[in-house]
């Protein structure tokens, strides 16, 4: 039959995208790209029309809303892209879901005392922003563990 | 868990991708399954057995684990 495509490594990094995810992975993680995408324009554009240009009241409000909805939704992609993906793809993301989280718990707590030995406060952003660097880092590994090479 | 999915896909002159097409997964689990760095869910493995008109344990021997040696080679 078909032996169009050998079964060696087909980047440098042994990884490409069309390896890892199935058409249905790729549309599924596009949306919930695109929602991410959205809800960051939003949240800059909320962030900016309430600090810089001090809206406030029922427009304030409306904002706040819609960055929470868009938030929401974007989480609902996730959940989807998950259910669905392909079975060896969830475990990598679940694992690193798994590392995002518990490093920014580790890091919370570990600076809850670095502050009370001087250390300066944090924002409640800055959890976050670990959480997100952990976990893009685990799926980077997660991919790099079971990346495609040639067969025994 | 060893299996014997690389001879029954060479068996049948199929890629990687053609097979993981037939059981609606990806290129990469194929390969993380062939060389012993991924063991498949149940419905998976069920699939998989489908397509080649095979038992589960024709597939799959779980008395007989990838060596240590070759699965640290593989991480």
């Amino acid at each position: 039959m078909t032996t169009e495509r050998p079964d060696t490594p087909s980047s440098g990094i042994g990884w490409s995208c069309s390896d890892a995810m199935t058409p249905r992975d790729v549309e599924n993680l596009r949306r919930f790209n695109l929602a991410s995408l959205a809800w960051a324009m939003m949240f800059v554009a909320a962030t900016l029309a309430i600090d810089g240009f001090g809206v406030k009241g029922l427009t304030g409000w409306a904002l706040a809303s819609a960055t929470l909805l868009l938030g929401m939704t974007t989480m609902g992609l996730y959940m989807r892209f998950l259910r669905a993906a392909d079975e060896l793809l969830r475990k990598i993301h679940v694992e690193a879901l798994a590392l995002g989280f518990g490093a920014a718990i580790v890091f919370m707590l570990f600076w809850r005392l670095c502050e009370r030995l001087g250390a300066p406060k944090l924002d409640v952003v800055d959890p976050v922003l670990v959480m997100i660097a952990f976990w893009v880092a685990g799926q980077w590994i997660g991919l790099r563990r079971y990346r495609v090479e040639a067969s025994e | 868990m060893k299996n014997r999915l690389r001879v029954l896909r060479a068996g049948r002159e199929w890629s990687q991708a053609e097979l993981a097409g037939r059981v609606g997964v990806s290129r990469q689990t194929i390969n993380a399954i062939e060389t012993g760095k991924y063991d498949p869910s149940l419905p998976l493995a069920f699939s998989l057995a489908r397509v080649f008109a095979a038992t589960i344990e024709e597939i799959f021997d779980p008395e007989s684990p990838v060596d240590e040696e070759s699965r640290i080679a593989n991480a």
